[in-house]
């Protein structure tokens, strides 16, 4: 586990540090992706996440999710293309499970990609995630993540 | 070329780039009608709420046009403009001008050309631009949380906590929802989204927040297509 200004970055992830997404590589060839510790800071407190149904098409970059807090609204981008295999109910009910655990139950939808060596190329590993998330943070002007109660690392 | 202030920022940006910027202002069919002189009078500015607060002056607004202080009133573009709160108190000038509506010109032009000062701005609004242009409503109970309302201390959380409870306490033309104010009909929605998208607003949340413009376009576009329209057929939409 790598620690930027308290924001923790899981060492078995990768990362699209552009769009604060994290993907985790699953045995049977999905991956899994989900919202960074520094993107639940960024948005605040969570209240609504919509995953887009099991069986739609994405393209790279293109939205697999659209979460709201407070004010804020923004896209969970995916850095694949291809189908979503599954998502992720539980932060349907509950979005503040995003705040809580952004990379264990917090996952969002699950993807089988269509070129999966391809869009991985553009992924990065933990080391250099915690280079490019210190120049990310000191330009967004973010001091620290900031974890809610029963925040689990 | 004269400047209001002479130490007005952004020297090192092009006067080109500033003038065209100006130009965009003035040739809006609606500045003629902003402007008629000013006397430096103050009357806007004691009027102006916004002024009691900020280091703000709908005068300048004025003087600054008047003057084609270009320097000047690109610093306003990038600052200032996003203090005014649109209350169109300072149409008490008695010159009759508007420096409100000539704040409303120009908040337009920065958003149309993507201005840094204009994607920040707007930045904390964005989920407020998600509902009115998706939902038809403005606002929402449960924006009412506590990070985005720190100055109302405890009665926040409490509200927050539960904000269910609340709504079911109050008359039942509110739905008694959290996520919306009322409701408003899908087709009344579609109205509305077909007069965002042809009147060019969706292009200026484009320039603005590229990723809210790809969440609105997909949630009404799948509501379009629920109803089995097609997006490029508008008369259609509209008339049914």
């Amino acid at each position: 586990m790598a620690l930027v200004r308290n924001c923790l970055l899981p060492s078995d992830l990768l990362y699209d540090v552009p769009t604060n997404i994290w993907v985790r590589e699953l045995d049977d060839g999905m991956v899994e992706i989900g919202m960074t510790d520094i993107a639940q800071t960024l948005a605040g407190s969570i209240i609504h996440c919509r995953p887009k149904k099991v069986g739609k098409k994405v393209k790279k970059g293109k939205s697999v999710a659209t979460v709201e807090s407070g004010k804020w609204v923004g896209p969970v981008r995916s850095p694949f293309a291809g189908n979503i295999t599954e998502r992720n109910d539980a932060v349907v009910n509950d979005a503040t499970i995003l705040n809580r655990s952004p990379y264990g139950e917090g996952w969002i939808v699950r993807i089988t990609p269509a070129d999966m060596e391809g869009d991985r190329a553009t992924l990065v590993g933990v080391e250099e995630a915690s280079t490019l998330y210190e120049a990310y943070m000191q330009e967004k002007d973010l001091a620290s993540c900031i974890h809610c109660e029963g925040f689990e690392e | 070329m004269f400047a209001l202030y002479k130490d007005a920022g952004y020297q090192d940006v092009l006067v080109e780039e500033k003038q065209a910027l100006f130009d965009q202002v003035t040739q809006d069919m609606r500045y003629p009608e902003t402007l008629y002189g000013c006397y430096e009078c103050g009357i806007c500015v004691a009027a102006c709420p916004s002024a009691r607060f900020y280091d703000f002056s709908p005068r300048v607004f004025a003087q600054v046009m008047a003057r084609e202080d270009v320097h000047t009133f690109y610093e306003l573009l990038n600052d200032s403009v996003w203090d005014c709160s649109q209350c169109f108190s300072c149409t008490c000038c008695p010159r009759e001008n508007n420096p409100g509506a000539i704040i409303t010109i120009m908040r337009e032009v920065a958003v149309n050309n993507g201005l840094a000062s204009a994607k920040e701005a707007l930045q904390a609004y964005s989920r407020i631009i998600f509902k009115i242009m998706s939902t038809g409503t403005q606002v929402s109970p449960d924006m009412l949380q506590p990070d985005f309302f720190p100055d109302w201390g405890q009665d926040v959380r409490d509200v927050a906590e539960n904000l269910d409870v609340w709504r079911r306490a109050i008359p039942p033309e509110t739905m008694h929802t959290v996520e919306l104010a009322w409701d408003v009909s899908e087709k009344t929605r579609l109205e509305l989204y077909m007069i965002w998208k042809l009147t060019g607003n969706l292009e200026m949340i484009e320039n603005i927040d590229e990723g809210l413009f790809m969440i609105l376009e997909e949630v009404m576009e799948e509501l379009l297509e629920e109803h089995g329209y097609d997006i490029d057929d508008f008369d259609n939409i509209l008339e049914d």
